[in-house]
């Protein structure tokens, strides 16, 4: 399965630092500001920071099979039933013996990024 | 469990006339681990030295006590259980004067009473655990070495460490990579080669130059470093825009050592990111333009200083993922020639002149191949590249990125003159992306596609065992398996070829002709290096079972029960011996 055509358009967008930006300014009204706070978290943004695809081609593809969208060493990521927090929080802190930490190698930007690559798979 | 599929010629069978009794155990009780010991490995079956039996690579006990005619009679003798297997046990025990020596998840060592398995001494080394939770291939860890009265063991936090072979008290710890900022350490065994202790980095896929250490084995001070990423000024000129800074590479396996020459040998890792879009234009464009030297290569080193002798590129400017670190160099002398025998991970064996690194032969191992459409047998010049480009393919790339060969050992039988090995076949579907690599803070994987693990186009994924002339590859029988095997395996001078699969069964077959003649189910698959040794005038069997590695990792989508709720935190050392 491929991406739907309107989860295209929103890997495209999510190319932009507003968008980013944005999710990282909703994500904060939202009541998450509780989470753990990774130590680059005011790292500043570049355009490669918040390609979601692009993140996920470099270090998630390994595990998680086809872009996300079929169980491998990972499990499948299309159509979870997760919310954003359990994801971004997964993302940061790992899970031990199945998946790293890279909450303190990628910043916010990036995980919310990946976060937002991961809401566009179509099931 | 096997789809059992025997192909066995006459000659086989002929063959068995000529077979020689094994040597006689030379008893070395109390003796010291020193570097004629080591050398003569292959003549000592009492022990196993080295993490394959010895320098050659043979991975062949010439013990003959437990054999053909009374293998119906093995039993379990002890079982040891290291606990926090996370990610099973994957490492190949030692073995000397009737002291079994191994290592588990997290480079915890243990050293157990090779008769009863009675512990000896333990050593669970302090990590950095918030390192390790960064790492993704941690914390397994898959062996020790012996020498100078010390074991020698690698950690994922990047130190190599000496411990005293009878207390188990560290003699030295010596970091070599800053696994903080590179992300990889260790998890490979060790090689001692006179007095150097000899280890290679994890890498591939991690931006970082893959090195290699020697260091001195009395003092721990580090000797030398190879960087198998522009390791030379001439290997530097490879890697176009300075992309040998973040080149991958590594050298995660253990190599040989020939004494004759005084060279060592040791393949090296894939370079990073692993699928590269340029497509036909990979000398020019992309992300590592050039040929990558020393990544996808076996080199010979001098062990005293490092310094290079010469090497091959198995394939130069890998864009596949099918590097050369699997560390086994088969030395073989054959008919006034001195050959060793290297498989690459893309399912094709290189045969080379063990004198100056020069092809002899290349044959293939697996059927499903399609990165080339051939190698080169005389020259090993790749013919009809699969280069891919940004996007997706328009065919299945095969094999898969588990490889049609993976890393753990095949056997060789000086008794047979085959070679004991598996082969993997299966393809995936793939979509190359362009990836920017990540150094900062620090290093992560650089992958540069998305790809799903598929059925080859001849049948379903499934592994294969099979019994080989290992200078031309010649078949003499073969046994399929549903699920290819992961452990290493170990051909006996009692006619045996035991095979650790991957559901959890040992079975032991005939050498000469593949016949099944003994099973035993050890409940969790097996992901390690089986050994045998002789204590107290009794010959064992010892098999790592606990399973969780990264290619076991794969095996649930493909294959269902028993891997979908097979544990990858358990598991035990198991060693058996005849009935009395």
């Amino acid at each position: 399965m491929r991406s739907h055509p309107a989860a295209a358009v929103l890997m495209r967008i999510s190319k932009s630092i507003i968008l980013a930006t944005g999710i990282a300014l909703l994500w904060t009204l939202g009541g998450h500001a509780q989470q753990s706070q990774p130590p680059n978290q005011d790292q500043a943004a570049s355009p490669n920071d918040i390609e979601g695809g692009q993140m996920f081609a470099t270090s998630c593809g390994f595990c998680h099979q086809d872009g996300g969208r079929t169980t491998g060493k990972g499990p499948k990521l299309a159509g979870t039933t997760r919310d954003n927090d359990f994801l971004a929080e997964r993302i940061r802190k790992g899970k031990p013996g199945a998946m790293p930490a890279f909450g303190n190698a990628f910043s916010e930007s990036q995980i919310m990024a990946i976060v937002a690559y991961i809401r566009s798979l179509e099931e | 469990m096997a789809i059992r599929a025997r192909y066995l010629t006459g000659c086989a069978a002929l063959a068995l006339a000529a077979v020689a009794v094994a040597p006689p155990a030379i008893a070395q009780q109390g003796s010291t681990v020193d570097p004629a010991r080591l050398q003569a490995a292959e003549q000592t079956p009492n022990d196993w030295l080295t993490y394959r039996g010895g320098y050659k690579s043979y991975n062949y006990s010439a013990l003959d006590q437990i054999n053909t005619s009374n293998v119906k009679n093995l039993q379990v003798a002890w079982i040891h259980m290291p606990g926090r297997s996370t990610r099973g046990l994957q490492s190949t025990p030692l073995a000397a004067d009737g002291v079994l020596y191994y290592s588990g998840s997290y480079s915890r060592v243990y050293a157990l009473d090779g008769a009863t398995g009675k512990m000896i001494w333990s050593y669970f080394p302090e990590l950095d655990e918030e390192l390790v939770s960064m790492q993704t291939h941690s914390p397994y860890n898959r062996g020790v070495a012996l020498g100078d009265d010390k074991v020698f063991v690698g950690t994922v936090d990047g130190r190599l460490i000496a411990l005293d072979m009878k207390t188990g008290k560290p003699a030295w710890d010596t970091r070599l990579i800053d696994s903080k900022k590179h992300t990889v350490g260790f998890t490979g065994a060790p090689l001692v080669v006179k007095d150097t202790v000899i280890i290679g980095s994890q890498g591939g896929e991690w931006t970082s130059r893959g090195p290699l250490f020697g260091v001195d084995m009395k003092t721990g001070k580090k000797k030398w470093e190879f960087f198998t990423v522009a390791g030379t000024e001439d290997a530097k000129a490879t890697w176009g825009n300075e992309s040998w800074r973040t080149g991958g590479g590594g050298a995660w396996m253990p190599g040989g050592y020939d004494p004759e020459t005084d060279t060592i040998w040791w393949g090296t890792a894939n370079p990073a990111p692993l699928y590269d879009w340029s497509g036909a234009d990979w000398q020019k464009s992309g992300p590592r333009p050039g040929t990558n030297l020393y990544t996808t290569s076996v080199i010979a080193l001098d062990p005293d200083n490092g310094k290079l002798k010469f090497h091959h590129q198995e394939l130069p400017h890998d864009a596949w993922d099918f590097d050369s670190a699997v560390g086994e160099f088969v030395m073989i002398d054959r008919d006034g020639r001195k050959l060793v025998v290297h498989p690459n991970k893309g399912g094709f064996v290189f045969v080379y002149d063990r004198t100056n690194g020069k092809v002899q032969n290349v044959w293939r191992l697996v059927k499903n191949i399609n990165f080339v459409k051939d190698i080169d047998p005389k020259t090993g010049e790749l013919i009809g590249r699969r280069d891919l480009s940004l996007g997706k393919a328009d065919s299945p790339l095969c094999p898969a990125i588990p490889g049609g060969i993976s890393w753990n050992s095949g056997s060789y039988s000086p008794k047979t003159r085959l070679w004991y090995k598996i082969g993997q076949e299966w393809c995936q579907e793939i979509e190359v992306v362009k990836t920017t690599p990540i150094t900062e803070p620090m290093a992560q994987l650089n992958i540069g596609a998305n790809f799903k693990l598929v059925p080859p186009p001849d049948g379903p994924a499934r592994g294969h065992l099979s019994a080989r002339d290992p200078v031309t590859g010649d078949k003499k029988w073969e046994v399929t398996y549903s699920e290819p095997p992961l452990a290493s395996i170990l051909a006996t001078g009692g006619n045996l070829v035991f095979v650790p699969d991957a559901r959890g069964v040992l079975h032991a077959y005939n050498a000469e002709t593949g016949e099944e003649l003994w099973s035993h189910n050890n409940g969790v698959g097996h992901n390690g290096g089986i050994i045998s040794y002789s204590a107290g005038g009794k010959q064992y069997i010892a098999v790592p079972a606990g399973w969780g590695g990264m290619v076991a990792d794969e095996y649930p989508p493909l294959f269902g029960e028993p891997y979908k709720s097979m544990p990858k935190d358990a598991g035990a050392l198991i060693v058996f011996t005849l009935k009395q």
